[in-house]
């Protein structure tokens, strides 16, 4: 049956890595522009200028040479903007994301392998956590802890941990049922050691999945609330206001939502394909 | 048994209903900012003040405020809104109808295109079209519903103007309601100009809430489709001379339903958590929207009381859903 | 020959897999009207493949490769999937073999049954009603009523193969398939079935092919036998040659591995390993010449 088994793998390398490369092309594309957002973008973001109010975007007649993708109700270059929206962007993402993660899945592991009082506390903890409606939500806590970066980060992290304590539970739990753990019980090691050392490798591909899932959940979270006049201040460039920009414009320069928005679907598409390959490709059954 | 299993299910629901109360009394609690400065005018004395704060209770101490809070919410006292001066409960469930009306609509377009899409899929596995169907629902499943709505306004708002972007109906319909069931009511009382302008009004928001849920739908379904299609009694329908659409019609579909209803629910309590910022998006005049101004308004009795509602809707929405899952599956009702 | 005669005529059948290797190796075999054919050999050899084939329901990775299937005369390969199915169902009908499964969990045993005679064969509700009742009634079950109104896991695995039994006479087809129709069961439950489809055979003339591992059963139902082993056809004789003289060394294997009913108490003895290594070395030689021949 060799032969059997090697058909459907005939195809599948190649295509697992398109929808590896792809995505990580984008995203490296974005970290790139976030780094050298000084050197690259064509005009200061913040920079009015009301004699160049609602350029459109190069192709289009009326435009000016070097706003290639016109500029918003203010005059500020929409191209560069968005490229230090990008910064944005990242470090949400990375920042927010990872500590959701740790977070989340610390409890995950816990409530899954110790089981008793932990699981009982965590899991109503979480039947808590998801009977609130996730965006409402974090308005509420951005609004009590004060708009900015840390608040926004903040909210992620206290909000979505429930996603990862929730998937990673179930799964710590399917693991220590495994004859492997107690085998390794048997070997004399302790109850700790084991879930670093035998749970965690196993559930760790499902974990990089979901923490690639949230990054991209942390970009669009911090666009929703810079949407709400909710993020860092209005007038930084952030996807999310420049969104809530052409939200109220959208008759006049449309164009200032149309990119922000390409950038927000490529972005999300590209971390929720990245963690599905990643898994994939990690996950020791699939090998 | 069934009477047992729904015993314990009410109260460990009372027990999260508590938690959530006590989580959004604490939050809204050390919010900071003084909300009843906010509803003063300029040049009040601070004997105003002293005296307001008495009137909402702030002068109490939290877990005193909590009680009193609770004690109210018991007997069906959500207290009054800051902003709006009238008394919660009546705003927020004259809000609630515009909510469920979308979030109802937004389910059953779900269901409608992620059905379809998994009996094709289903009907045509192993072939390309299975294929073209997963890419895009997995493309579709990864992108949420805000952005869906950005892209419909962008779309039918400006380059394609034919539908509505904000708004429940049109202003210069001539109805007078007594419910805020605006489809309901209309088809009831024959007013389909009325049912067709909120339609409208409704069909994208509805769109961008529904886009994801289908695909998560289209993507379960399917794939327990597949595993009903292997089955015997399939093979057997098979050799009966049904066709393939017919045997999922009507051998598959139905077991293959149950193991994704359970998905359903959870992810139509998503769906509705949706409608605060889709509204918002859409300037729907639903629960959400209203929510959202009530948190940048400090109104600290509204929040309270639309967080409580949400809460006691997810959770009645996943009780139905267990219920009407051991009701529909024969193994277990007659167990 | 004239094939009009026969109820089936499977002629040099080959199936292979994608890579092609093969499954069933030239397999001959016909079914006359009220005949029963026994297909008997070892798991693998391939013996319910040829029941599937027969009905068109192989899994999509095996492919006929060379070899007819002739139903009542009419050649199935030469029909489209549409035309085929129709064939099928208006000829032939299948006992599966394990009642545990073949019966969908969600609905209820009446449509199970009068389904396929209203929705394909066109009877009213009524009529295929009065058929199911009858047909639950000849199959022994005592409240036909209430067992048509149950759902499948009310039933005990022997009433379920009972049901499956009487859903597979009632559209009165000429051709029945039993892949091994009870071997999920219970000992004591076995023979009940066993004379239950036996009974039934008789009374309605319709031709089974008998798909079984056990020469036990082959010996109670079937007036002809089909010996296979590995895909490869090793004997096709009477059934009662086939006891008192074996013209197969594996034939004679098989049936010394059967306890006899004579002496229950015999022990199996099991098919000698030596023998199993002739037989792949020789079909080993046939593939290798096989494959030369293909361009």
């Amino acid at each position: 049956m060799a032969d059997a088994t090697a058909l459907p793998r005939a195809r599948g390398p190649r295509s697992l890595n398109l929808r590896l490369w792809l995505p990580a092309a984008w995203l490296s594309l974005l970290a790139l522009a976030a780094l050298l957002a000084p050197f690259i973008a064509p005009h200061d973001p913040l920079a009015q200028d009301l004699l160049m109010e609602r350029l459109p975007p190069f192709f289009m007649a009326g435009s000016e040479p070097g706003y290639w993708l016109g500029t918003d109700s203010l005059g500020r270059d929409v191209l560069s903007r968005m490229i230090y929206g990008a910064r944005v962007a990242l470090f949400v993402a990375l920042i927010a994301a990872t500590i959701t993660c740790l977070f989340g899945s610390t409890l995950g592991l816990l409530a899954g392998y110790y089981g008793g009082w932990w699981d009982r506390v965590i899991s109503r903890l979480v039947e808590i956590w998801m009977a609130f409606p996730p965006v409402l939500f974090a308005v509420l806590l951005v609004a009590v802890m004060g708009t900015g970066l840390f608040s926004v980060i903040a909210a992620i992290a206290l909000i979505d941990w429930t996603r990862f304590a929730r998937v990673i539970r179930a799964e710590t739990m399917v693991q220590a049922r495994m004859d492997y753990v107690d085998s390794a019980r048997i070997g004399g090691a302790n109850r700790l050691t084991t879930l670093a050392g035998e749970i965690l490798p196993n559930v760790l591909p499902s974990i990089v999945a979901l923490l690639m899932l949230e990054m991209g959940i942390a970009v669009i979270v911090e666009a929703i609330l810079s949407f709400v006049n909710l993020s860092i201040s209005t007038d930084d460039p952030t996807w999310g206001s420049m969104i809530a920009e052409g939200r109220g414009a959208i008759h006049f320069a449309w164009w200032v939502l149309l990119f922000p928005l390409i950038a927000l679907f490529l972005t999300v598409l590209s971390f929720s394909t990245l963690g599905e390959g990643l898994k994939q490709r990690f996950d020791p059954v699939l090998q | 048994m069934l009477i047992r299993t729904i015993l314990v299910r009410l109260l460990t629901t009372a027990v999260t209903l508590f938690g959530v109360a006590v989580v959004v009394f604490t939050l809204v609690r050390v919010a900071p900012g003084n909300p009843i400065a906010m509803m003063l005018p300029p040049g009040a004395t601070d004997e105003d003040i002293a005296n307001l704060t008495a009137l909402y209770g702030f002068d109490k101490s939290l877990p005193h405020q909590f009680v009193i809070w609770l004690g109210g919410v018991l007997q069906g006292d959500f207290g009054t809104s800051i902003t709006l001066r009238q008394p919660v409960d009546e705003l927020v469930l004259g809000r609630l109808p515009a909510t469920l009306e979308l979030s109802i609509m937004a389910l059953v377009i779900a269901l409608f295109a992620g059905g379809l899409m998994a009996v094709l899929g289903a009907r045509h596995r192993g072939g390309s079209t299975e294929v073209g169907l997963d890419l895009t629902s997995g493309a579709v499943l990864s992108i949420p519903d805000f952005l869906w709505g950005l892209l419909f306004v962008l779309i039918f708002g400006v380059f394609w103007p034919v539908l509505s972007i904000s708004g429940r109906i049109d202003p210069r319909m001539e109805f007078d309601f007594t419910t805020n069931f605006y489809v309901i009511e209309g088809i009831l009382r024959g007013r389909f100009d009325v049912v067709g302008s909120t339609l409208s009004h409704m069909l994208m928001p509805a769109m961008s809430l529904a886009l994801p849920l289908a695909a998560m739908i289209a993507q379960l379904l399917k794939q327990n489709l597949k595993e009903a299609l292997v089955q015997d009694y399939t093979t057997l329908a098979r050799v009966r001379g049904f066709s393939e659409t017919a045997v999922i019609l009507r051998e598959a579909l139905r077991n293959a339903a149950l193991p994704t209803l359970t998905l359903v629910g959870v992810q139509f309590t998503f769906l509705i958590g949706g409608t605060v910022i889709v509204e918002r998006l859409f300037a729907y005049e639903g629960l959400g929207n209203m929510a959202i101004d009530a948190v940048i308004n400090r109104d600290l009795p509204l929040i309270q009381g639309i967080v409580l509602l949400f809460a006691a809707l997810f959770i009645a929405i996943n009780l139905i859903v267990d219920l009407s899952y051991t009701l529909l599956n024969p193994r277990l009702r007659h167990g | 020959m004239t094939k009009h005669r026969h109820t089936l005529d499977v002629v040099d059948l080959t199936i292979e897999i994608p890579n092609g290797m093969r499954l069933l190796r030239d397999v001959s075999l016909n079914l006359e009207p009220g005949e029963v054919r026994a297909l008997v050999g070892e798991s693998g050899a391939g013996k319910s493949m040829i029941g599937k084939a027969v009905l068109g329901i192989l899994p999509s990775a095996l492919k006929i490769t060379s070899g007819e299937i002739l139903m009542e005369g009419h050649n199935l390969g030469s029909l489209s999937p549409r035309a085929r199915r129709a064939a099928v169902a208006e000829t032939a009908a299948l006992i599966p073999q394990d009642p545990l499964t073949a019966l969908n969990p969600v609905r209820k045993i009446g449509p199970q049954i009068t389904d396929p005679l209203v929705r394909i064969r066109g009877w009213s509700a009524s009529e295929a009603r009065k058929r199911a009742l009858d047909l639950l009634d000849r199959v022994h079950i005592r409240a036909p009523e209430r067992v048509m109104n149950s759902y499948p896991h009310e039933l005990s695995g022997g009433m379920r193969q009972r049901v499956l039994i009487a859903a597979a006479f009632a559209p009165s087809p000429r051709l029945i398939v039993a892949d091994e129709p009870t071997t999920a069961l219970d000992v004591t439950v076995q023979k009940q079935i066993l004379r239950l489809i036996r009974e039934l055979q008789r009374e309605t003339g319709t031709s089974v092919l008998f798909v079984t591992h056990d020469m036990g059963v082959v010996a109670k139902i079937s007036q002809k036998v089909t010996v296979l082993f590995a895909g490869k056809v090793m004997e096709d004789a009477p059934t009662r040659d086939i006891f008192t003289d074996p013209g197969h060394p594996y034939t004679r294997a098989l049936i010394a591995a059967t306890p006899s009913h004579a002496d229950p108490n015999r022990s199996f003895s099991p098919v000698p390993d030596s023998l199993i290594a002739d037989l792949h070395r020789q079909i080993a030689q046939d593939d290798s010449l096989y494959r030369g021949a293909r361009p």
